[in-house]
């Protein structure tokens, strides 16, 4: 017995009826509804009718029509003789027949009548989860802004993204505003434009934070460990027996993933002709390094971490160390000559300090006692110096020939030269009083308690970045003020907490606030730098660089504040041009002039008349732009109001028998397209091809549409399309489970299992595998908790961790059938559900349609460690009753087949009574199959068709964001013919989709002649 | 907006802040619309709560009271309460363990109202303070949640001890992450609260997207026009609560003004900083008092000098800067600058006694609190902190009483468990804050 399902016609509410014939309509009233009043009435009529289905209720063939997915049912149900049910007696073959006869040439005459009607597809706002998603593209940071938003409802077809269903609130509508703000919160601006931080940007603290840490990932990016560079430095050597005779320097290093411009600084010293002292026993190591026949690459690496250790050694023993310009009556901590000391440092790490040297006729060191830690404002560098000495006073590669002394100490210069002290330094204490707390100082300056921040990276500049990551490091450090304005405030900390120790008020003491200037004035400034100079000068026996010190400290915060100054106030019109491509991109289309002017001058209002700062009148200009209908809606409405340069087809107005239809635009085909694959906004590539026009171009549409579904975004389809399709959606929610019952069911697992089909989808798609897959592959995909969950071996890294699965047959897995997610969701807590699962294969996979049921139904008991029998004992008991049979013996058996898994999923050859589990099934028409493997090869064998038309529909539904109808027929008969012939790839569904005239027009549904005449008026 | 929070969704981090340079804004407090306009003015009073702090601790030779009511003894520093010794209570011996034991200043300062553990280095992490939790409980009932202000400039960098100096600058800490900026500026704060700069934006955002829903209303067809019809009547409804919201307002402060024209008479502080701590602080407290009459906002805290403070006191003819003072704090420079700030307390606590609301006055309905982060500045000591609370609370708090927990059990000596005690009053019924589980026995 087959079933003929074509179900999922739900609404043809928009298809008048007008066309029908009278030679139906008299059949109708002639033969039909006699037929029905006799045999179907009986159970389908009355305050309760069987399935909620009142068949007495059509009286006029226009009711028929309106609501034909019903009568469709009808059909198949006549068709298998399935109704009316035993023991009523079924009607005369012949009789049925003409019924059947009549629905079919309904159909076929409402089929024609909607030939070529792209069908209604209303305004609608975006779903949460495509607002989720298009923020996420907007802004390039995932805030999951509507966690709090309430739950869109479905349509008919079970998706959550058409109009018919997207409703609008007083409520959410303040949800919008709320999540806009906090959207325009992440704002960033910067010197060449706005950018989008990971988190708001509200404290002081959290400027820093966000710029600190882009500089701290570039420095860390950067290839600056030792022993990488002699490990390419042998690759290069031993180049010819590593197959490639002919590599440069420069390749070897690209391919070794080091700089190409340090690598030759460190080849030619490992080459130096006139080599003594470190260069001499560096070169040793080098020549002893393996051949390139040892295949012993660990000896290798441990040989090259030695040398690195012993250039480190070296350079840690001889690196010059300063100490603050001396300033009777000003502390070494204090900032102008701190600062100076940080230069000092900064600017010598590629020099090697001659006074750490010893002559092989000096006699040995003394180790000098190590000083207590530095009070507080005094200077620690003595007691570093003692601390180095100590370290040195051992290290016998310092010794050098009192002969030959010169030779021996250009030679460390020249070590230094190529190897410095550090490459950047990212943590700076103040080595008080105890430097293990000067941790995580991330690129501090080392004041006291007053903020700062100081650049140390000259050797990473000079010897390891080209000149692109030169610019880059540059413009991080630049835009680091830009955005924390860390000068400025440093300076106003120093200026009331520190710089009244120039008048000799203490070293914590600050100066009184100006009274006719801004903190930040040169003039200001200048008067400070100038009272410490004269203090400098003050004394002879002062530091004599101390006045330049002091100089040089001033007239660059100075020179940095004028510089942001100017830097701030040449941004400004960037940022409105970046404003004004902001809201492009949230409108997915060019702005017309008109709104170009419109959002400046809503800016400048909010500037003007609202006093509002540059920042605060941006970001409130982008809660505008969020809260636009344009952004918030799609529309498939240009409303002609386009006035891009870019050329746009002529819109041909298509009228059919009842339907005129028009071509998208190409924007609005771009944001469907992208909402349909990606669940999001248009990406620029996309954008690109609307603006050229060419994206009409079947050609181009098909390269655009491929490109897409290899795209990550993909991810957004998987779980949406996917989600929603299979139930799956809110599983993340889920909390039906006994987690005292199943205490490895924690929130890791549910996660787990709530991405494992999304995973299976996604590689799917991006991989253009074969539709098939879903119920027969013998794969999936696992992270640690799920392969631990299923048994699997363990799979090592944390919950993002995820890996495919081959042979998943070994452990009961393989496609979505015996997934977690799905067999936990479908058990009521303590125990299995053959119903619950049984029908959610059958509806959901195969697209059974599946009456309610009816209101009273016996509960099965909750807990199946407490029944007498199993449940599939209970359940046979339950379809000996004729009228639960004529439903349940469709959908029992394929629940039974997972009773190989218990309440959560996991395998299990017990019930939780500890009954063995029988997995034998029987399926509607007779066929056995045993478990799973059985459920499998039933579907092949009996329901592949099913599964396949079920999907078509489904995407088909999802794509065209409304329920289906009949003029959908033929284009989900293309996409059954080409799947077939393509062997089943994924693919061709959605090319023949988007190349379909419902994906490609949209309905000109009341003949509104005013639409037509301005949509003409705009191209 | 520096220096206040807005109402909003119960996720304390969805609070949305913005900061501009030199000039600040309020953002609005739309969700909470729906409750105002829906719902009657209600009979009882709103409840309020302000803090006030002062850093580096007091002298302890001249901080203490005794007795009950009328015939309480305050000692020097106290004085300035004199007039209000029956509405205020004196509580000594209270501390918060987790700032004990781990290094001086913003290690003793950074969750003096949350009691939770700090973190050092580059990440700060704190605990929400006692103020922003009463502010997101009671938060929805006002323009704004809460206004934070200051009169010390924060900072920003690291102490000896590798804690960072924002445990230093901040009190009130509105996520873990993030403490609440301060409003340095009286008159943005100003701004913020009587300018009603959120809704007039929320206004100028809602009009321009009304009229590009009736622009695009024109151009589509008659079923998408149900669906943007939709959209209008939403955004026409949320704008008429903003509106009817505005005329709430302003009709309140008419009723404040005829109540009592001292408020009334508060004209917009000029911009920029007072130049003199005195006339920064009062202006502080004016704007305080009159937020809570006016019910702009029930929640307030003020820092008036914060921990490692570097402020001048020349009129109190103390030479050092107020924490180098108070490495000397049984000075009488250093007794000066406490009284001065206890007397800032006194101002405000006068000021809302001064200002007429049923039977009582604003203080009645109020719980002000002034405390320190340490006991002795010049030993650090934080096992005991300086601690005055003004205002019965709307009944709810009895006043006139000195109240010693210096020797009752560990258990009993929490600041937290007067937090929890004084969330009770507000209705906000937490089991656990900070370090504690219990009520302040006795308050």
């Amino acid at each position: 017995m087959r079933f003929r399902v074509l179900s999922l016609i739900a609404a043809l509410a928009a298809v008048p009826a007008s066309g029908a014939t009278p030679a139906l309509n008299r059949q109708f009233q002639q033969t039909v509804r006699p037929f029905v009043t006799k045999y179907c009435i009986g159970c389908h009529s009355g305050s309760t009718p069987a399935a909620q289905f009142d068949l007495k209720s059509y009286t006029t063939l226009s009711m028929v029509t309106h609501d034909f997915s019903r009568w469709m049912l009808v059909m198949d149900k006549l068709t298998a003789r399935e109704m009316p049910p035993k023991p009523v007696l079924p009607p005369p073959a012949q009789e049925s027949r003409r019924v059947i006869d009549w629905i079919q040439a309904l159909r076929t005459e409402q089929v024609e009548a909607s030939a070529g009607d792209p069908g209604q597809v209303l305004a609608r706002r975006l779903s949460n989860a495509e607002y989720n998603y298009t923020i996420r593209d907007l802004t390039g940071q995932d805030m999951e802004l509507t966690r709090e938003f309430p739950v869109d409802p479905a349509n008919p077809a079970g998706f959550d993204n058409s109009g018919e269903s997207l409703t609008m609130s007083p409520a959410l509508l303040n949800k919008y505003l709320q999540a806009a703000r906090e959207v325009a919160d992440h704002m960033v601006l910067m010197p060449e434009g706005i950018d989008f931080a990971p988190y708001p940007m509200r404290a002081d603290s959290d400027r820093e934070k966000y710029s600190i840490q882009r500089i701290i990932d570039f420095y860390h990016r950067q290839p600056t460990d030792f022993a990488d560079y002699f490990q390419a430095a042998w690759r290069f050597r031993y180049r010819a027996a590593l197959g490639k005779p002919h590599a440069t320097l420069a390749a070897v290093a690209t391919e070794s993933k080091v700089s190409p411009k340090y690598l030759p600084l460190v080849w030619q010293i490992l080459h130096d002709p006139n080599a003594v002292g470190p260069v001499l026993k560096l070169q040793k190591m080098w020549q002893e390094l393996p051949t390139s026949r040892a295949d012993q690459p660990n000896i290798l690496r441990a040989k090259c971490v030695e040398m690195r250790n012993f250039v480190e050694k070296i350079r840690a023993h001889t690196a010059m160390q300063f100490a603050a310009p001396k300033v009777r009556g000003l502390p070494p901590a204090s900032q102008p000559l701190l600062h100076w000391k940080n230069q000092m440092f900064a600017l010598h790490r590629r020099d090697s300090d001659p006074n750490d040297l010893r002559n092989d006729t000096d006699p040995p060191p003394v180790v000098p006692a190590i000083p207590n830690y530095a009070r507080l404002h005094q200077e620690a560098a003595p007691r570093w110096a003692a601390i180095s000495a100590k370290a040195r006073a051992g290290d016998t590669d310092l010794i050098v020939p009192a002969a030959q002394r010169a030779r021996y100490q250009a030679a460390f210069a020249r070590f230094a030269f190529v190897f410095p002290d550090a490459f950047y330094v990212t943590e700076r204490g103040r080595f008080f009083p105890d430097d293990s707390e000067d941790k995580g100082r991330l690129l501090s300056a080392g004041y006291h308690s007053v903020m700062g921040f100081f650049r140390d990276d000259t050797p990473l500049m000079q010897l390891i970045l080209d000149e692109k990551d030169q610019k880059e490091i540059d413009r991080l450090w630049n835009e680091f003020d830009f955005i924390a304005d860390f000068t400025a405030r440093t300076w106003e900390q120093y200026f009331f907490n520190e710089s009244g120790e120039v008048q000799g008020k203490g070293a914590e003491s600050g100066t009184p606030r100006p009274t006719d200037h801004a903190l930040t004035d040169e003039a200001v400034i200048v008067q400070l730098r100038d009272a410490y100079i004269a203090k400098a000068k003050s004394d002879p026996d002062n530091d004599p660089v101390a006045p330049e010190a002091i100089r040089v400290h001033f007239d660059g915060i100075n020179a940095t504040l004028r510089a942001l100054e100017k830097e701030r106030s040449e941004a400004e019109p960037k940022h409105l041009e970046a404003l004004l491509r902001f809201a492009a991109r949230a409108y997915r289309r060019p702005l017309t002039s008109s709104e170009r002017e419109d959002l400046l001058s809503y800016y400048h209002a909010l500037r003007t008349k609202n006093q509002l700062s540059h920042e605060d009148a941006m970001r409130t200009s982008i809660v505008s732009i969020l809260m636009s209908p344009d952004f918030l809606y799609r529309t498939d409405v240009s409303g002609g109001a386009i006035t891009s340069s870019a050329p746009h087809r002529r819109r041909v107005t298509v009228q059919t028998a009842a339907y005129r239809s028009q071509p998208l635009s190409s924007y609005e085909l771009a944001s469907r397209l992208s909402y349909f694959l990606w669940s999001s906004m248009p990406d620029d590539e996309l954008l690109k091809h609307a603006a050229a026009g060419d994206l009409q171009r079947p050609d181009v549409l098909l390269a655009q549409a491929r490109r897409m579904l290899k795209d990550p975004r993909v991810r957004g389809f998987a779980t949406e399309f996917g989600g929603n399709w299979l139930d799956f959606r809110h599983f993340e929610t889920n909390n039906t489970v006994d987690r005292q019952r199943f205490p490895s069911f924690n929130d890791q697992l549910r996660e787990a299992m709530f991405q494992e089909p999304i995973r299976f989808i996604q590689d799917l798609v991006n991989n253009d595998r074969s539709v098939l897959e879903l119920v027969y592959g013998n794969y999936t995909f696992v992270n640690p908790v799920l392969a631990q969950h299923y048994g699997m071996p363990p799979v090592q890294g944390d919950a993002n961790t995820w890996g495919r699965v081959d042979d998943a047959r070994r452990y009961g897995r393989g496609g979505l059938l015996p997934m977690a997610v799905f067999l936990t969701q479908n058990s009521p807590g303590l125990r299995t559900s053959p119903v619950k699962r049984g029908h959610w294969v059958v509806q959901k996979v195969l697209g059974e349609i599946v009456p309610p049921p009816p209101p009273v139904v016996p509960e099965l008991p909750s807990d199946e460690s407490k029944t007498d029998l199993p449940v599939r004992e209970l359940l046979a008991r339950h379809r000996d009753n004729p009228v639960c049979s004529a439903c349940h013996s469709h959908f029992d058996s394929f629940g039974l087949a997972f009773e190989g898994y218990g309440p959560v999923g996991g395998a299990r050859t017990k019930d939780l009574a500890g009954r063995p589990v029988d997995v034998s099934v029987s399926y509607p028409g007779g066929a056995q199959g045993l478990g799973i493997e059985g459920l499998r090869n039933f579907i092949r064998e009996y329901r592949q068709k099913e599964f396949v038309d079920n999907l078509c529909h489904k995407l088909v539904a999802y794509a065209l964001d409304r329920s289906l109808q009949l003029s959908d027929d033929s284009l989900i008969k293309r996409m059954e013919t080409r799947l077939l012939a393509k062997d089943y790839h994924f693919n061709s569904l959605v090319e023949t989709i988007v190349t379909s005239p419902q994906f490609l027009n949209r309905r000109i549904p009341d003949v509104d002649e005013r639409t037509v005449s301005l949509a003409r008026k705009g191209e | 907006m520096s220096g206040s929070t807005k109402n909003s969704a119960p996720r304390i981090s969805r609070r949305t802040v913005l900061r501009g340079a030199g000039c600040t804004v309020a953002l609005p407090w739309l969700e909470s619309l729906q409750a105002l306009a829906d719902t009657p003015a209600p009979s009882a009073f709103p409840k309020r709560f302000g803090v006030m702090f002062l850093g580096c601790g007091i002298n302890e030779d001249y901080w203490s009271a005794e007795g009950q009511g009328a015939a309480m003894k305050l000692s020097k520093t106290l004085e300035p309460l004199e007039p209000l010794k029956e509405k205020i209570n004196v509580i000594d011996g209270l501390y918060v363990k987790a700032l004990t034991n781990q290094g001086i200043h913003p290690g003793q300062t950074g969750s003096l109202l949350s009691g939770a553990h700090i973190s050092k280095g580059a990440i700060i992490h704190s605990g929400i303070s006692v103020d922003q939790m009463i502010a997101s409980h009671v938060g929805n009932d006002t323009p704004q949640a809460s206004i934070v202000l200051a009169c010390d400039l924060p900072m920003t960098g690291y102490h000896e001890t590798n804690f960072s100096m924002a445990y230093s600058s901040h009190i009130s800490w509105q996520t873990p992450d993030s403490p609440v900026p301060v409003e340095l500026y009286p008159s943005l704060a100003w701004d913020n609260l009587f300018d009603n700069r959120g809704s007039l934006l929320d206004i100028s955002i809602l009009d321009r997207v009304q009229e590009r829903v009736q622009d695009l209303t024109r151009k589509v067809s008659s079923s998408d026009k149900t669906k943007l019809d939709e959209y209008l009547t939403s955004v026409r409804d949320v704008e008429k609560r903003v509106e009817g919201m505005r005329k709430g307002k302003a009709q309140a402060e008419d009723a404040a003004k005829a109540k009592n024209t001292i408020a009334a008479t508060m004209e917009r502080p000029a911009n920029g900083l007072p130049a003199d701590l005195r006339d920064h602080a009062r202006l502080m407290c004016d704007i305080i008092a009159l937020a809570f009459q006016t019910n702009k906002t029930n929640v307030a805290s003020l820092i008036i000098s914060r921990d490692l403070s570097a402020m001048y006191y020349p009129f109190l003819d103390v030479k050092e800067g107020h924490h180098a003072a108070s490495h000397n704090n049984n000075s009488d420079g250093y007794e000066r600058i406490s009284r001065f700030h206890v007397s800032q307390f006194a101002y405000l606590a006068s000021k809302l006694d001064n200002m007429k609301e049923g039977d009582g006055t604003v203080l009645d309905h109020t719980c002000l609190m002034f405390l320190s982060n340490m006991w002795i500045g010049r030993k650090h000591d934080n096992f005991r902190l300086p601690l005055v609370l003004a205002g019965g609370l709307g009944g709810t708090l009895e006043t006139g009483r000195t109240l010693n927990y210096l020797n009752a059990s560990e258990d009993n000596r929490k600041m937290c468990s007067l937090y929890l005690s004084l969330m009770d009053r507000f209705g906000l019924k937490l089991e656990q804050f900070g370090d504690s589980a219990t009520r302040l026995e006795n308050l």
